[in-house]
Formats: C-alpha cells, structure tokens, sequence
C-alpha cells in the first residue's frame, strides 16, 4: 500500500527562510564564483527518472503513526534550494512490508502514542531495507522523549537489531555537520538535547528526533506554519528545517563528513600525498 | 715343484685353510664314512689292509682339498713419502693485481713443485676437491677444513711435505680462531689440525697497492608496497676516508647521486628512498665510479629488482551531487576493507548561493580540484567520476590543463570510470575536452543528450565473458541474473563507443550509428583502463534484489568486478609472467612461470607462449612453451651475465596479450668483500707449527720445507692355493684308481 502526495505549500513565497549571505566557500573560492557566476550557475542535477530523485517514504502502521506530506514536501523544497541534491518534493505513504519500500531509501515514521506490534514480515523487511542502505527517522510528534511513542520505538529497535541498542549520538557524529553546523536537534519542541540513533559499523541508519521535527515543518494549506514552534520561535522552526536537511544530508553521504574533515586536514598540511595513512583517517 | 704346486712357494708362507670350519668337518666325517662302508664290504683280511693302504690317502687327499689349504706371506716396498698440495681456489685468487690475476703464479708453482717429487694436488674453497682449480670462482674458502681433510685422509702415512698456495684469505674458522688466540697471546698447537707432514704456507699475491672500491651489498628486502616509501641501502667499501659518488639510475637515466664519506674501516652507506608509483617489477641500478686500477671491477655496479605490490587499491570518487547512487557506491567502497577511499561531493553548487544560508552555518570545505588532480592524482589507482561536472568548479583556465592531467593519468596506467546522470557525458560538456580522448563511447551529440524511457539493459556477448559483468560462473547464469535485474530510470546517450571498445551492457531498443545505444563499455587506453557507465540508478541492483531476500550480491559483484578490472594489476592480466625471484646471483637457478588466462579469465591450457629473455648485453634467450592443465608454463634458466634482465612474452588465445617483467642478476660474492692478501695469517700459522711449518713469502718453491725421511710402504701380499696344486688331483686319482684295481683283483665286488 502506498500513495504519493503531491507537493504543497512549498516555495520561495511560502518559506521565508532565504537570505542574502553567501555560501561556505573560502573567500578565494567565493569570489571567483561571484565573477563568473553569470556564466557558470551550474544546471541543477537532474536524475533521470523521478523515482531517483531524493524524496521520502512515510510509513504507515495499522494505528499509532501520523502523515505530515507537507512538512516533507516543505523540507525536500528547501533541500534543493540549499544543496546539489535533486529531489522530488513529495512523500509516499507506504506500509512497513510493501516492497516498494526499496524504490525510496530515506523513510520516516511519525507517531504520537504506542505503536502496534509489527508483523515478522515488516520486522525482516525493514531489517533489510536498514542493512543495505536504507535509512529510517523515528519522528515523535508528542515533542517528548519519555513518551509511549519513544517506548514503542525502542522497542522495535531491539527487535530490529537486538545487539545495537538506540543510544544518544556524540556531539561530533556527523549528522551534526552534515550540511550545516548544528547546535542542537530541535523540532516543534526543544525539550530533548540529543538525537539518539542505531549504529551499525560506521554509520547510523535510525535515528530518533524526540522534539517533533515535522510538527515544526508542517504548514497548512495557507502556506502558514501549522504549529507554534516552543520555546524558541521562528529562530527555532529555522534550526529544526537545518536538521531536517541535515538527516537528509546524511542518510546520502553517511560518514563523509567525518571523513572529509580529515581528508581537509591531510590537505592542509600537504599530506594527502604522503600514502599510508591510517585507514580511520580515510573518507 | 711349482708346476705340482699350482705356482711359486711364497716365502715364510704360512699356511692356513680357507674353508669354513663347519665345512672342514662335515668332510672329515664323510671321508671316515666312506672308508668304514668301503672296509666293511670287503671280505678277506688281506685285501681289507691293501685297500685301507689305497682309499684311507685318497679320502685324507680329498678332505685337504675341501679345507682349501693356502700359503701366504705378506711384504712391503717403501718409496719416497708424497707432497700434497692445497691450491686455494676461492674468487679472490682471481683478482687482478697489476693487470693480470693473482693466481696467475700458481701454474709455474706446480710445475716447479712437481720436480719434487710425485704430487698430490688439490683444490680448496668450501670444501676439498683433488686437481688443480680449473677457475678461481670459489665463494668462500676454508684452510682449516682442508688441512683437517689432509690429516684425515693421509692418516698413518707421513708426508714429505704440505705446500699450501694462498693469499691468506681464510674466510673459515680457523683464521678467526688464530686471529683471537693472537690477540690473546694464547697461540697453541692446539689450534690447528695434526698433519702427517711438514706444512709450508707459499703466499700468493700482493699484500699492498691493491684498490678496489665497491657495492658490497644492497639491501632491500625485495618488495615495496605502491605509494609507500622503501629504502635501498647501499653499503660501500674503499679505501678509508674516500668520498665516493653513489648513483641510483632506472633504465639507464640517472635517479639520484649520493656522496659517501667513508668511514676508518673503510666502509659506508649510501640510503635512496623511493617512492614507487606503478605496481609491478621495476629494475634499478646502483653504481660507484670504476677507474682504471679498480681490482674487481664487477662489484662496482649492482642491480636491484623491487616487486611493488598494492596493499590498498586508493580510490577517488567525486560526485556532482548527493544522490542514492553516490550513497551505494560509497557504502560498497568504504566496506571494502582493500580500499582506501577519498570522496568528495559537491553538496553546494554555484547554483545553490541564492538559498541564503550564512556561510557560519554551513558546514562546508573548498573542493580543492586543483590539488586532487594535479599533484594528488598518481596517488589514486582509480578515479571515479559520478555525475560530476566539472565547468563550474574548474577555474576556465586552468580547466583544460586538469583535464589534460587526468587524460593523462589514464594513458599513463591508471582507472578511469565516468558514471551517468544530467551532469555527465555530453551532459557534463566533456565533448571535446582531454577527457573524450580516454573515454571509450563517442560524445558530441546534437540534440537529446539523455533518454528518460525506463529500460532493462541487455548483456552483450562480449558482456557475458567480461570480468567486469561476469556475475556468475557461466555465461548463460551471468545473463539469468542480468535479465532478472530490474528497470532502471534512463540513460545518457552517445555517439557509440570508440575504436577498441568493448560494450558490456547495451539499451534493448536505442541505436547509435546503427549498433545498439552502450550502456556499459570499456576501453584499454594506453597504459590504463577505463569505463563508461551510462546510467545513474545502479544501486537499483543492489536494492531490489534485497527487496527479494537474496542480499546484494550482483551489485557487488559487478562492482567489485568493475575495480578489480580497472585497477589493473599486472599480475591480474590475462597474461602473466612472474620470476621466482626478483634478485639472483650469476649461475643461480631462475624459474620464469608464464601464467594464461582465457577470456573469461580461467586457466587457458594449450595456449602457445613466445618471448624471449633479454639480457643486459643484449644476448637474448628465446621462450616458446605450451601452457598446462593449469594454464601455466615454466622455463628454468641459469643467467651468465650480470645485470637487469628483462623478460617479454607473448601469448594467449589469439597471441595478443603481452606481459613483461625484470629480475636482477648479481655477481656479489663475500668472497670479495676482502681482497688484500693476509700475509700475517699465513705467519702466524706457520709459527703454530714451529718447526714443522714454513710461511714463504715470495712463493718460491725452492724454500718448501719437506720431511726427506719420510717414506711411504706400499704391502705385497702372496698366496698359493695347495687345492688347486695339479700333484695333489694326481695324487688323489693314483691311489683311489690303484685301490679300486687291487680290490677287483683280490676278489671284492
């Protein structure tokens, strides 16, 4: 079973988010692209087909789970407004043992209360949508970490990989800096400092955004936020659309930006050339 | 008398019987029987004592011929007590001293010493072998070994004398043993072997004047891992305090030159660190200048031969844009645990700086382009280009320069493989750039660039043998699994592949130039490889089949495939040839393994192998074998000649495939690690002896000390068989034909 919801309530007009400052480059590099930006503003990455195009799966269980289309919708705009991925501004509603699953790699599921418990065929087939490259956010939209939903989380968790328990990523995980710099993985609300996750060897496929992240995204039909972003305002709902993009960073490029960081100082000091390098300090 | 004796009565012979005792008395007994039965048939008395008088001497006769009684006497002659001579034949002989080599004396000392008297000459190095040396190439020798085998073959026969001819290097025991006992002042006979004769120690060669500078040794430990540093130590001997050029050439061109001081003992060290860029067997020389009177000239160059070996293959992939193909890729690429890994995506493009994010917030590094592929880009074994153009990147004028560099790159060996999407291929602008040159489809289109129509690629016949797209053990199971590999979202288009080319993978319905639209092609471009994948969706392979529960294997395998075919290592061509060692020493045996893969890549038997061994004076060894079951063949040789050799075959099923490599050849020889005569050894040890030795400087025979009184007996031994004595058969005959004539005439029956 899945649906695709067309996008909604996206765009410049709607987003209020752009500014003026540019981007991340060094200062050599930036003015060069402003020299010769007329002539080289690069044609967008287009994958042939929609089904490559980044977009995201909601899961649905029998109970238990919401759908927010335009909070995804939302951020997969703002995704390509601030990065080179191509995507697809859409979400599809799918349940946890269609295979269809596999034509879309980055899911989410958003739930407020318990979650009913999961077939053996949903169990194996997310086990191996996860283990081969698929990627998985638990949204509560309770905007609480001790709630049922977290439970029910944790719990299909240990079913779903018994020896790797969620645990709180480390500040330097590279989630955290995976586009932008983030400080902390607010949502609707900021009550929970962390993000928590499941990790398997280097890289994180679930992770677990306790403040409602979508809650901070959805917008109504009028374009206008659906939910008041606490405590922190509109200061807030911006730092809850960075780590949306920065999950979705993520979920494509993994460790990279651990590894990058590396590669960079290697760079720096001229040492790329020098080879044996210690397989940890490799992208 | 000797005529009935069977010949001459030795004098003070002895006699004694040859028969076994058992045997002596089984014919007693038979002769007292036969007499008792011959005495009982007969009937008067008188002719039972004729008879007795007739068969009892003719029984006695017939039992001493089966004791086979002998008489024997031994005696001796006594001649003149032999000189043995010890000749040492070690490589050092053959230095040259003045011109001509130091042994050169040595046939004019055995001449003069066999005026002497009857000699026993020997050769002596490691070991102790009879006659003169018929070259001077020994690699060690040992005058304590010898002097012990001397003492233990003439054991009990004085010598007239042991006249050794040597230059006093003793590389053995005993001149270490001296050495220390002098030093000690603890000299005893005690030290050296018991000889049966007086030893005289004739001095061979020049113990002054002699130069000889040179490569001892080289150290490498043979093999270095691609990219790593690895050392070659070069130790020097010369004259103490000489500052000596070393050089370090490939292939004849110069390398480095260092200056070594050396040091009071006369040696020093020379250390070139390498940085190898290519993997595979690579000949390097060293040297250290030859003048005129250098007295081995051979040691002053030597050949080393390194086995680079890739211990990781490195890998660069960068990507015009996150995306799940990139993701795939890299997860495949970073479990990979023999693959060292350097991304780099563009997560920002020039495009995006309208989104207006403050550059505080972002978490972003420059794309050092510049650096990556000029400077860095011999440190990768394979670059992969995924989806990335380079235009808004690549400052404009600079940007034909990189891409020349990474042309470049691929037609110097390495790996090369563009993958598709809207920012590749003709998509990419690559049309007309170096980067065309080494692709292996043709771009410049007019028009569409790109088909969106959802296809099912097909696997060509060259597909099904290919290691890159052989993703099973046959080609029909190859082709089940490709068949049963789902849709993927379209492709970039081209103009076809180009010459050489070989297309793997190709689109069910397009065409280009009349042929099927390339999927996957592949291309050998100089030294290196590389591919066109015209796709962005491959890790739909891996995800539907573990939407199915069977994991990902076809993707991997075809990756795997594909890196392992662009890589290209010389040992996993399709034609091998690998030495059994990279550094041998002249004379030593080599063994040449020719390895024959088919076209899929298992053993090719039967295949025809030709070539031929270069070696460095030119003089070539041809190869012409047949391969085995196994696909191999093996020729086995015994180089002559020092130096680099290369080694050229050519075989496979349709002889086009080539495969080269180089081992070194050396003359090192510890031998020659010391040259200068030691006199003061050779005294020493005839002072040992006192005055049953004689150290004579000059050489001269004429000073030989010999023991005159020494005599050697030679025994003579003499013997007369008495039962082969005509008087006795004759004798036995009369009296038993006389006895049997008596007894029919006196009536017995």
């Amino acid at each position: 079973m899945h649906s695709r919801h067309s996008p909604r309530g996206c765009g410049p007009a709607a987003g209020g988010l752009l500014g003026s400052a540019l981007g991340p480059l060094s200062r050599r590099s930036a003015l060069g692209l402003l020299a010769t930006a007329p002539f080289l503003l690069a044609r967008r990455a287009e994958a042939f087909g929609a089904s490559s195009l980044q977009d995201i799966a909601e899961l649905q269980l029998s109970r238990g789970t919401l759908s927010r289309p335009a909070a995804w919708a939302r951020l997969l705009y703002e995704l390509m407004e601030a990065t080179s991925v191509e995507a697809n501004p859409s979400s599809v509603l799918i349940s946890p043992e269609d295979p269809q699953l596999f034509e879309h790699p980055f899911a989410v599921l958003i739930g407020e209360g318990a979650l009913p418990p999961q077939s053996a065929a949903a169990i194996e087939q997310l086990r191996r949508y996860l283990s081969y490259g698929g990627f998985l956010v638990f949204d509560d939209a309770s905007g609480s970490p001790d709630s049922a939903f977290a439970k029910s989380v944790r719990s299909l968790c240990s079913t779903l990989f018994p020896t790797r328990p969620m645990a709180p990523l480390p500040g330097d995980h590279s989630v955290f800096r995976a586009f932008f710099l983030l400080d902390a993985p607010v949502g609707r609300t900021a009550r929970s400092s962390v993000l928590e996750g499941v990790t398997i060897g280097p890289i994180t496929p679930i992770m677990y955004v306790a403040n409602d992240l979508s809650g901070a995204l959805d917008r109504g039909p009028d374009g206008r936020p659906k939910h008041a972003a606490v405590p922190g305002g509109e200061d807030q709902r911006r730092e809850a659309l960075k780590l949306g993009i920065n999950l979705l960073m993520y979920a494509l490029t993994s460790n990279y930006k651990h590894d990058q960081a590396h590669v960079a100082e290697l760079l720096r000091e001229g040492k790329l050339l020098d080879l044996r390098l210690p397989s940890a300090v490799r992208p | 008398m000797s005529w009935w004796l069977g010949g001459p009565v030795p004098a003070d012979g002895a006699l004694h019987f040859g028969a076994p005792t058992a045997l002596l008395a089984v014919a007693a007994g038979l002769a007292v029987l036969s007499l008792v039965l011959m005495l009982a048939a007969v009937r008067s008395g008188r002719a039972r004592w004729v008879e007795l008088a007739f068969f009892a001497p003719a029984a006695l006769l017939l039992a001493l011929a089966v004791a086979d009684p002998r008489l024997s006497s031994e005696s001796g002659v006594e001649d003149a007590g032999r000189i043995v001579v010890l000749v040492d034949g070690s490589a050092s002989m053959a230095v040259e001293e003045g011109g001509e080599p130091r042994a050169k004396a040595v046939d004019a000392q055995l001449a003069a010493l066999s005026s002497l008297g009857p000699l026993e000459v020997y050769t002596f190095d490691e070991d102790l072998q009879p006659g003169a040396p018929a070259a001077y190439a020994g690699h060690a020798s040992d005058l304590g070994v010898a002097l012990s085998a001397v003492a233990d073959r003439y054991l009990g026969e004085p010598l007239r004398g042991v006249v050794v001819l040597t230059d006093g290097i003793d590389r053995g025991a005993l001149r270490r043993a001296v050495s220390e006992a002098a030093a000690e002042g603890r000299l005893s006979p005690a030290l050296v072997p018991a000889l049966p004769g007086p030893l005289s120690l004739l001095a061979v060669g020049t113990p002054r004047g002699l130069r000889d500078l040179a490569i001892e040794e080289v150290v490498s430990g043979g093999f270095a891992f691609l990219r790593t540093p690895v050392s070659l130590r070069a130790r020097i001997r010369g004259a103490p305090g000489e500052a000596v050029p070393v050089s370090l050439a490939e292939g004849g061109r110069l390398v480095e030159e260092q200056s070594v001081t050396l040091g009071e003992d006369g040696r020093g060290e020379a250390v070139f660190t390498l940085v190898p860029r290519e993997v595979g067997r690579f000949a390097w020389e060293l040297s250290v200048p030859l003048s005129d009177d250098d007295a081995v000239p051979g040691n002053n160059t030597h050949p080393v031969v390194l086995r680079v070996v890739r211990d990781r293959t490195r890998v660069l992939q960068v990507s015009g844009s996150p995306s799940t193909d990139q993701k795939f890729l890299r997860l495949l690429l970073k479990e990979d645990q023999s693959i060292d890994l350097v991304s780099f995506f563009i997560l920002r493009s020039p495009g995006d700086v309208r989104a207006g994010w403050r550059g505080s917030e972002l978490s972003l590094i420059e794309f050092p382009y510049e650096r990556l592929f000029t400077d860095d880009l011999s440190s990768f074994d394979l670059v992969i280009l995924q989806n990335f153009n380079y235009g808004p990147y690549f400052d404009s004028f600079a940007a034909e320069g990189l891409l020349q560099n990474i042309a470049e790159y691929v037609e110097k060996g390495g790996g090369l493989i563009m993958v598709g999407g809207s920012l590749s291929f003709d998509m990419g602008e690559y049309a007309g750039t170096p980067i065309a040159r080494v692709l292996p489809v043709r771009l410049g289109l007019e028009g569409a660039k790109a088909d969106e129509t959802r296809f099912r690629p097909h696997l060509s016949a060259a597909g099904k043998a290919h290691p890159m797209t052989r993703l099973a053990g046959n080609p029909d199971e190859t082709e089940a699994i490709w068949s049963g590999l789902p849709e993927l979202d379209g492709l970039n288009l081209s103009l076809g592949p180009t010459e050489g080319a070989a297309v793997l993978l190709e689109h069910p319905l397009l065409k280009a130039g009349g042929a099927p639209m390339p999927v996957l092609t592949v291309a050998e471009v100089g030294e290196g490889r590389s591919a066109a994948l015209m796709v962005d969706a491959s890790w739909r392979w891996a995800f539907s089949e573990v939407a199915q529960g069977r994991g990902n294997q076809a993707y991997l395998r075809f990756w795997k495939g594909a890196m392992r075919w662009l890589v290209a290592d010389p040992e996993d061509r399709r034609v091998v040839v690998v030495p059994s060692r990279e550094n041998a020493l002249v004379g030593e045996e080599l063994r040449l393994t020719i390895r024959v893969r088919d076209a899929s890549y298992g053993p090719q038997a039967e295949a025809r192998v030709e070539g031929r061994v270069v070696a460095p004076s030119g003089a070539e060894l041809p190869i012409d074998l047949l391969t085995n079951a196994a696909g191999e063949a093996t020729l086995t040789l015994r180089p002559t000649e020092q130096g680099a050799h290369r080694v050229e075959v050519r075989g496979g099923p349709l002889a086009a495939e080539r495969a080269e490599t180089v081992f070194a050849v050396s003359a090192r020889d510890p031998e020659l690690s010391e040259i200068t005569p030691d006199h003061a050894y050779l005294r020493t040890l005839a002072a040992i002896y006192g005055d049953r030795g004689r150290f004579v400087e000059d050489g001269s025979v004429g000073d030989v000390l010999l023991d005159e009184g020494a005599v050697r007996r030679s025994p003579q031994r003499a013997e007369l068989r008495l039962a082969k004595a005509p008087g006795l058969g004759l004798a036995f005959g009369l009296l038993f034909g006389l006895g049997l004539l008596l007894r029919r005439r006196l009536g017995a029956a």
